[in-house]
């Protein structure tokens, strides 16, 4: 019953809850907390679980259906107690405190299962299913969800990062200074020494398509990189349709320096000879450049040749494109041409692509 | 099912009398099962709402050791497990020099037991008694460490590569916490029994307050939990934990209030209340606060 409404449980804890059940006995308060220690795993999931035991074991005391009745011999017993009890129990709701605190104060509800159980799942297996619906396809209410989503990934995302980050902070063993530190010891090398690697954090420079089609991708992969910034020297965000617009994050909001044309049709060509044009000082050895964007151009020319020189100037480019690959080079897609200045190309149609991509391409450097 | 230790629900409940700590009967029933079951037990809550003094007060219960290991980000085997001894082992090689030692031999001393320094699970397993172990914050580590974790979990062996596997001589009581920064994997919670430890009500908040702050009067003590139930409630950045209130009840104490009036609760706010944005918000409701308050009370 429990698995209907939506929870995994597995054997194992099955068999839990079976010996749960012969420790704790049947009384039915106490049964309910034991059951729900072994079987229920996340608190979201209370709600389905009170009322499958509430149809399992209802108040009145003709306890059908579970298979596993600890000892016959309790029974009569347990009835006794049942039912001796099951007046208190109508009359007052536990005083127990809810454990649902804020965020479901309906908890109490006499009929809880129709409504809130729909409610109370919806991020449990949703939040599975939401990472893979690719951007074009999500629903306003999708996005909403994979707002809460992309939040904890983007935690997941920094924790990755730092630990990245310590890594590299203790290089390679460095012998030399081993042994030279080891002098003081009688040449016992008491401490190891290390390299330091590539110092300082690089720069990164972001150019998402904030165009209809892709918009949704660009601002999850903003919301990924935002919590990790620490972790770049210094993040320069652009916004581009048909040019680049500076953008930065202020208190959660997106703010653009500048006009942003939504309505334009998309011009990557026009993007990157403007940016080259505006912003080349930032272009540096230590610079990761990340393009976010189908690389649908209009027909118009694709300047593959800026991306290249872009190339030679920065450490590093990858480009993310939230189409799948399948539909690269179709109709007005000008991905190839871009391809070959990449050091890096994904596809990242869902969230978890994009996450995948980020994490896959950011961490390797 | 073997059972090392002779547990029942009035042990249980005994000791958690003893060590003053109040609490529902979910929460008892929980304990009781992952003592009798030998299970992990995995709390969730809150923070504040006492989810590592259960750990504590385990192992008073117990009257055993209790192991605590803190997790964070980047928390490793060698912090977590053990790390062999580098310095001594050098330092061994170095003295054995002297002596015409065969290096199997040496080596053979260098990886024993005594070269190794024991980590807080490390410790747990090989404890010559059975302790509480307590994981706290597990969701602040990374997921490889979870991984990690699971093994130790589920067999309660240790292997380390020069030494062979080190079985738990006991197995430990394992408590773990978390504050839910991040979803934990479900092959951990497979493995665990599970609490939800919100804070308490009313009620229950009441005589916490009266076990510690015994000298606060009652009608006082009332206004408190209730101020602070419907503090709970507002949507604040970080919700007072019942260490504060209790701080807050001495306060109060100290302070010689014998009613929770506005300017009484203003003064004395930044106790529970540690975030500029959270104060600013609950100053609007002191008011209305204090009233459904007084309200319930009567």
């Amino acid at each position: 019953m429990l698995r209907d409404a939506g929870l995994s449980i597995s054997v194992a804890e099955t068999l839990d809850a079976l010996s749960a059940v012969g420790l704790v006995g049947v009384e039915r308060e106490v049964l309910r907390d034991g059951l729900a220690a072994t079987l229920l795993k996340d608190e979201a999931d209370r709600l389905s679980f009170d009322a499958a035991f509430d149809r399992c074991f209802p108040l009145i005391t003709r306890q059908r259906g579970r298979g596993p009745r600890p000892q016959p011999t309790d029974d009569g017993a347990a009835r006794g107690v049942g039912a001796s009890r099951t007046p208190q129990h109508a009359v007052l709701p536990p005083e127990r405190p809810r454990t649902e605190g804020r965020r479901h104060p309906s908890a109490r509800d006499p009929h809880p299962q129709a409504v809130a159980d729909h409610d109370r799942r919806r991020p449990l297996f949703q939040s599975r299913r939401v990472q893979t619906i690719p951007f074009e396809r999500m629903s306003p209410r999708d996005i909403e969800d994979c707002d809460a989503l992309v939040a904890s990934l983007a935690q997941r995302f920094r924790a990755h990062m730092s630990r990245r980050q310590r890594r590299k902070r203790r290089g390679r063993l460095d012998i030399r200074r081993t042994i030279r530190w080891s002098i003081g010891s009688g040449g016992v090398p008491l401490h190891a020494a290390f390299r330091q690697r590539r110092p300082g954090a690089p720069d990164l420079v972001g150019l998402c398509d904030h165009s209809h089609s892709v918009a949704t991708a660009s601002r999850f992969l903003i919301s990924l990189l935002h919590p990790a910034q620490q972790f770049f020297r210094r993040i320069r965000l652009f916004a581009f349709v048909d040019q680049p617009i500076e953008i930065s994050i202020d208190g959660g909001m997106l703010v653009p320096h500048g006009r942003l044309d939504f309505f334009a049709r998309s011009d990557f060509g026009n993007v990157l000879t403007s940016f080259w044009e505006q912003h080349e000082s930032l272009l540096t050895r230590n610079t990761i450049v990340l393009i976010l964007g189908d690389a649908r151009n209009n027909r118009r020319p694709p300047r593959a040749d800026i991306l290249g020189r872009m190339r030679r100037a920065v450490r590093h480019v990858a480009w993310l494109n939230p189409e799948p690959t399948e539909r690269w080079n179709t109709g007005d897609s000008v991905m190839n041409a871009y391809r070959r200045h990449c050091d890096e190309v994904y596809a990242a149609s869902t969230v978890r692509e994009l996450h995948v991509a980020l994490r896959t391409t950011l961490t390797r450097l | 099912m073997s059972q090392a230790l002779d547990v029942t629900r009035d042990l249980v409940r005994g000791g958690l009398e003893r060590a003053r700590y109040l609490t529902t009967p979910r929460v008892e029933t929980a304990l009781y099962l992952a003592l009798a079951i030998e299970k992990p037990l995995l709390i969730e809550g809150p923070a504040g709402a006492g989810k590592t003094e259960i750990g504590k007060v385990l192992a008073e219960t117990l009257q055993t050791e209790l192991v605590r290991l803190q997790c964070y980000e980047g928390l490793d085997e060698a912090k977590a497990l053990y790390e062999w001894n580098y310095q001594k082992q050098l330092l061994r090689i170095q003295a054995d020099r002297a002596s015409d030692l065969q290096w199997s031999e040496v080596s053979q001393h260098i990886f024993s037991r005594d070269y190794l320094l024991e980590r807080p699970l490390l410790h747990a397993i090989t404890a010559p008694r059975k302790v509480v172990l307590l994981i706290d914050e597990v969701d602040k580590a990374d997921e490889e460490f979870e991984a990690f974790l699971l093994e130790v979990l589920s067999d309660f062996q240790v292997s380390i590569p020069e030494l062979g596997t080190v079985p738990a001589r006991h197995r430990p009581v394992v408590v773990l916490t978390s504050n839910r920064a991040r979803e934990l994997s479900d092959a951990l919670k497979r493995r665990c029994l599970y609490l939800y430890l919100d804070f308490p009500g009313v009620e229950i908040e009441q005589q916490i307050i009266r076990l510690k702050v015994p000298e606060l009067d009652a009608a006082l003590r009332e206004q408190v939990a209730r101020f602070v139930y419907g503090l709970r409630k507002l949507d604040l950045r970080k919700v007072p934990s019942i260490a504060e209130v209790l701080d807050w009840a001495r306060a109060l104490r100290t302070l010689n209030i014998r009613e929770l009036d506005t300017v009484a609760v203003r003064q004395t706010l930044n106790l529970v209340l540690k975030h500029e944005e959270d104060l600013r918000k609950a100053d609007g409701k002191i008011g209305s606060l204090l009233a459904t308050a007084a309200r319930r009370a009567t």
